[in-house]
Parts: C-alpha cells; structure tokens; sequence
C-alpha cells in the first residue's frame, strides 16, 4: 500500500517512486480545512478512485494536483520529482466536473482545436468520436448538447490529451446505467492502453466496478487506502462490498 | 531533467490557437451588436461632418481666404471617427472582455491553461482576437472615408493613417485594460464594471481636470482621452507611441500574471508589483522623448519650413517665463500656436508658468501678468504676444540672427467641398447593418467536418 506512512518512511536504495506522490496537501479556505495533510501515491497503469460524499474534498483535492489550485502545503511528485507548477500539465490532464466550456463553439472545432494543440493525429480524434459516440453531434454547438453528450464531449477531450495522468471529477454523473457501463468500458480500456487515471467518484457502485484502488476521503482527510481486498482488511469486513468499507471507515 | 513520461509539444502550433480565439470574440453577440450600434452612430456623424463642412466651404467660395482654413482632417475625418472613439470608450470594453470571461465563466480557462500554450501565447493570442474586433469595428468609419473620397473629398494619407493608428493604440488600449479586468474578476459583469470605470473614469477625469494647472495638469494627462488628441492634431509623438505601447503591453503583462488560477495570491501581487514597476519606468522614460512628426498637410504644428531650419540651430538653452494662469485664453493661445511648435523643434527649451496657482480672476493687481519673458544666451526680452509673427523675431533678435526670408509656395491650399451626403445615410442606416447580420449568419454557420472525424463512428 502506499500512503502516508510509505511516503514519509524515506528513500532506500530499493525504493522506486510511484508515478506520482501526494505528499502532506493542505488547503484551507479562511477558518475552514479543505483539505488536511493528505498523502498518497499513484501508480502507473492503475485507476484510482477518491471516493468520498459530496464535500469530502475530492474536487479541491484534484485542483490542487493538477496545479489549478494553490495549496497551503504540502507537495506534487512526478516520480520522486517535484515538478514546477505551470509544468504539471506536461504530465496530467484535469477533466473537471461539469465542465460545459466555450457552449458557442462547435463540437467538432472544440475536437479539433484539442487535437491540433497537442499535435495529435486525426486518428486520435476519430478514435475518441467513435469510443463515446460523438459523431451525431459533432456539427451542433456545445451549450446546445444534452447532459450526456456535453459529458461524453468532455471525456473525448481526456482522450485526445496525450498526458500519461488522467484526473477526472465525476466522470460517470450525468449517465444513465447503459451509458455509464458504456464509459466504464472506455476507462478501462484507456488503462489498459498504460494511461494512469485518478477517478474522483462519489458513487460507490461505479467506484467499485472501475477503480483498481480506493483512496476513501471524508472532510477532507483521508480514511483509508488500498484495494478492497486491503480495505476489508482493514475493517475486519472479509464479505463488505466498498459502501461497507467506507461506512466503517468514515 | 524532463521526465520520459512527460508530454513534449516545445512548439504547439499558434493557428489553431488564433483560431479559436478569433471564433471566441465572433461567435458572441457582443461584437455584432456593437457594430450595428457603430454604424448610425457613425453614419449620422459622417452626414453632419459633411453638412457643416459644406456650410463652411460655401462661405470659403465667397470669401476664398477662409478656404486655407477647411482641412478634412478637422472639418470630417475627426468627427467621423469620433463616434468610433465614442464606441470603442463605451462598448468595446465587453467585447474585450468576452474573450477571456465566458472562459472563466464556464471554467474553460481550466482546460484552457492545461494546454501546452505558455501564459503569455495565451494572452497575446486573445489580444490579437481583440485586434480583429477592433478591425472589424473600423469598417464602418473606413467606409465612411471611402465616401468621403468618393464625394470628391480630399485626403491626405499619412494624417488620415496617422487618425486611424490614434485610434488602433486607444482601441488596443481599452482591450488590454478589460482583458485585465477580465484576468481579476470572476465574473464578466464585474470585469465590465472595472474596465469601465477605467475609460469612463478617465473620461471625467479629463473633462474635470483639463485646464487646470500644476499637478492637476499632470493627474488629467493620464487620461486616456489624451492618447487621440495628439493623434487627431495630426501629431506622430514618439513619446506618447511608445508611452501607450508600455501601458499596453502592462496590461497585456498583468492578465497574463492573473490568468493562471494555481499561482498563489501573494505571488501574483509581486509579480504585478515588478509589471507596474516596468511599465512606469517606460512611461517615465517616454515622457522625455520630444520627437515627433507633424503629418499634416497644412503642418500646423509646425513653422514654416525656414524658421523650423533656423529655430533647430538654437544650441542655447531657452527659457521661457509665462505670466499667464493656466486656464486663460491667452495662454491656451500661446501654447496651441508657439510653445508647442517650439517644444517639437527648439533643442534646448524649458517652459515655466510663473504664476501656478494664479487664476485669471484677481490677477489684475499684478502688474506683470500676461507678459512672457524670453531669455536666450545671456540675452532676454519680454513681450505679450502671443502670436508667433511677433514672437519668433523676438527670439531670433535675441539669438542675433537674421529673420529667415519665407519659402515659397508654403501655403495651404484648403479644401472646401459642398456635397450632399444624405444618400451615404441608406449605407449607414441600411447596408451596412444587413452586410453585418449576413456576415454574422454566415459566421455562425456549422462547420464542414473533415471525413476522418465524421467517419468517428464507423467500425
């Protein structure tokens, strides 16, 4: 398991970094602690999953990694390396919840616009339309999709993105159980592809049937890490399914 | 080092960029309306212009002296592009604005610092969008010169380009200062408030303090209202262009500081801190620059060629002393017709008001009030005019040097025109307005989608 413990256990010559670490992030908004010495780490290849209730701090805590937020402590490791902020975006993509940008803009000059930017092949795109279904709507403005399609917009451009991390808020809300399978097969097709990603879910079935692992927060600290196997474990819960696990734990 | 897995995109291509920006400031409703706003307003200060001009030339056939004194610059261009400088004041600002604050609106500034632009490609690339809704809002007072030429209306090129140039560095200016206003404030209706405060503050702030003497003179020259004057005087100031071009590029600096949502408050504020520094320094700087080329046909701000020759050879410091309050008549005489003209060509020369603080009313009691010392090479004379046909002897007698015969043929010509303008106002009130909305249908229309992406769902 890597967590708090790990990373504060020092370097030995045997030690090898996880893609990235969280080491001690704190946040604060006036009196209020969003976010309390959470450290954790991530490895390549994995989908992990912050789960936690609304307020839990997942979204402040995503921000704060990909470099959208300033933190009050605490740092970002990129293989052992702290890098500079504005340097983030060379190895992380932040997909944030909810996100309906440019609404004027046509979905198909968005895709291209994102492909263009990073250089990427047509390929790239046509493969993104094809995976979420895209092509029906690729001449219609954005602010003019359903929720579903603005959601499936979203996650194309995650997939464009060359980034090896992929941070993403709540990137099922707004499915309905077909669509939310749909996608789910694309998130994991994107591991298995060697991308890492950093789901922040606060629906625990959809956590459950994606995440490798599972970094549980609630009011801003965190209350445990693992897989569920390790999670169960912990709790003494050998049959708990991940909502057993986060009730004991939380 | 730079880690294997890190994604390398050192070039990331500006035309998509540009692209997309560009699309941004169209695809609003900001930028049209405010051009059919411009096109009557424009329009109607055109008719007018040329109506007045028309009067004024009638006269001139029956009296031809007052020809010399009908310049198309005065007489229409500079009412013309009035209504233009009215706009851009007024309404350019939300448009400015739009370009990065539906962004911040939406959270598409989010993705947008994610991509692999730096800040500053960022900025300069939605102030180049800013400059093409500037160019578009030029259409209808380039219009209206095309009219103008098409009437029989005489232009002369480098004023009429220098006017329109006036106008880029004031509209530019107004862009960089909302997109400022827009990288501070999360909300575009708050960006508006700040960047109208700006322009309509430094409006008041020239109508309230212009006149008025010592520090206040200096306080209502931040105006942004005295970025066109020189510029509508037919005045190229290499000072006041590179003074604008700072103050530009400081704002341009300070959005760009702003923009990244990650930077710490307290970096942000120092790093402003270090932009402002700049940008004072240069404006400091350009305030001692004196060059400037007068671009006008009649050189108004200029002597006649013979005294700008022998007046450029005065090595010697020249002080002249005015006995005058800032705001009297004569003074402003005195300065529009000799002490500006000096100022461009005179090496050496240092201007005081002797009586700061003096106000016209009260200073009867003082006996030296409205005269004008002039002291040059141990030499000095006084004198109450304040024309330069009795000024500029004074000074070459103080100077011992003989008054330069006159050049031939150095008269401005003038010229009158009477035309009628009433058929331009279908243009204004009609064409031009449905080419605009064409424009903006035509714009708005859906893409064509390349065949590989719309191939996106087949197997």
């Amino acid at each position: 398991m890597i967590g708090s413990t790990a990373i504060q256990r020092g370097r030995t010559a045997a030690y090898v970094p996880a893609l990235m670490e969280v080491a001690g992030v704190t946040k604060r908004y006036g009196e209020q602690r969003a976010l309390t010495d959470v450290s954790f780490g991530v490895n390549a290849g994995e989908v992990l999953g912050l789960i936690g209730p609304n307020g839990a701090g997942k979204t402040t805590l995503l921000e704060a990694i990909a470099g959208l937020l300033p933190v009050d402590d605490g740092r970002i490791l990129w293989r052992g390396t702290p890098p500079a902020l504005l340097h983030r975006r060379d190895f992380m993509f932040y997909l944030p919840d909810g996100l309906r940008p440019w609404d004027d803009e046509y979905v198909a000059r968005l895709l291209e616009f994102f492909a263009a930017a990073y250089g990427r092949p047509a390929r790239i795109a046509t493969e993104a339309i094809g995976a979420l279904g895209l092509a029906p709507v690729l001449r219609q403005r954005i602010g003019a999709l359903s929720k579903g399609y603005g959601r499936r917009l979203m996650l194309a451009l995650a997939l464009i993105a060359p980034q090896p991390l992929l941070l993403m808020d709540e990137p099922f809300d707004g499915f309905d159980l077909r669509q939310t399978r749909e996608v789910m097969g694309v998130v994991r097709e994107v591991a298995r592809n060697g991308r890492t990603l950093v789901l922040a879910i606060h629906q625990l079935i959809d956590a459950e049937r994606v995440c490798d692992r599972f970094v549980l927060l609630a009011d801003g600290r965190i209350r445990g890490i693992g897989t569920l196997a390790d999670l169960r474990a912990q709790t003494g819960m050998p049959a708990g399914g991940l909502e057993d696990v986060f009730l004991a734990l939380t | 080092m730079r880690s294997p897995d890190a994604v390398v995109v050192y070039r990331a291509p500006l035309r998509p960029l540009l692209a997309k920006e560009l699309r941004d400031i169209v695809s609003g409703r900001a930028l049209w309306t405010m051009l059919l706003i411009l096109c009557p307003l424009v329009g109607y200060g055109f008719f007018q212009a040329v109506a007045l001009y028309g009067e004024a030339s009638s006269a001139a056939r029956e009296a031809p002296v007052l020809a010399a004194g009908l310049s198309p610059l005065d007489g229409v261009l500079v009412p013309t592009f009035g209504a233009l400088y009215l706009v851009v004041t007024l309404l350019f600002p939300f448009v400015a604005i739009r370009s990065l604050g539906r962004e911040k609106e939406t959270g598409a500034l989010r993705l947008l610092v994610q991509l692999p632009y730096r800040v500053p490609t960022l900025i300069a690339a939605k102030m180049t969008a800013i400059f093409g809704a500037w160019l578009a809002a030029l259409v209808p007072a380039v219009s209206a010169v095309v009219i103008w030429a098409a009437l029989g209306g005489h232009l002369y090129v480098p004023e009429t380009a220098n006017l329109a140039f006036g106008h880029l560095l004031y509209g530019l200016l107004v862009g960089a200062i909302a997109l400022f206003a827009a990288s501070i404030s999360e909300s575009s209706a708050t960006a508006a408030i700040i960047a109208l405060a700006f322009t309509i503050g430094s409006w008041v702030l020239d109508f309230a303090l212009a006149g008025q003497p010592g520090v206040l003179e200096w306080v209502a020259r931040l105006s942004l209202t005295q970025t066109l004057r020189t510029f509508e005087q037919g005045l190229l100031s290499i000072g006041l262009l590179l003074g604008i071009v700072a103050a530009i590029c400081g704002f341009a600096a300070l959005s760009a500081v702003w923009l990244h949502p990650g930077v710490p408050l307290r970096t942000k504020f120092v790093r402003s801190i270090a932009c402002v520094a700049a940008a004072a320094m240069v404006l400091a700087s350009a305030t001692r620059i004196r060059t400037s080329v007068d671009l006008t046909e009649d050189r108004r701000n200029s002597f006649p060629a013979a005294d700008q020759r022998a007046l450029a050879e005065l090595r010697e410091p020249l002080l002249i002393m005015v006995h005058l309050a800032a705001e009297d008549p004569r003074y402003v005489d005195l300065r529009r017709n000799v002490l500006t003209k000096l100022e461009r060509v005179v090496p050496r020369l240092t201007i005081r008001l002797a009586t700061t603080g003096q106000s016209v009313v009260g200073s009867g009691s003082d006996e030296g009030y409205g005269e004008i010392d002039y002291s040059y090479a141990g030499r000095a004379d006084k004198s109450r005019s304040t024309s330069p046909r009795e000024i500029l002897p004074l000074l070459y007698a103080l100077a011992g040097r003989p008054v330069p015969p006159p050049g031939a043929s150095e008269e401005y010509p003038g010229y009158p025109l009477i035309a009628d303008a009433r058929p331009a106002l279908l243009w204004f009130f009609g064409g031009l307005p449905l080419l605009i909305v064409l424009a903006w249908r035509w714009l708005r229309r859906a893409p064509q989608i390349a065949q590989p992406i719309k191939d996106g769902d087949q197997p």
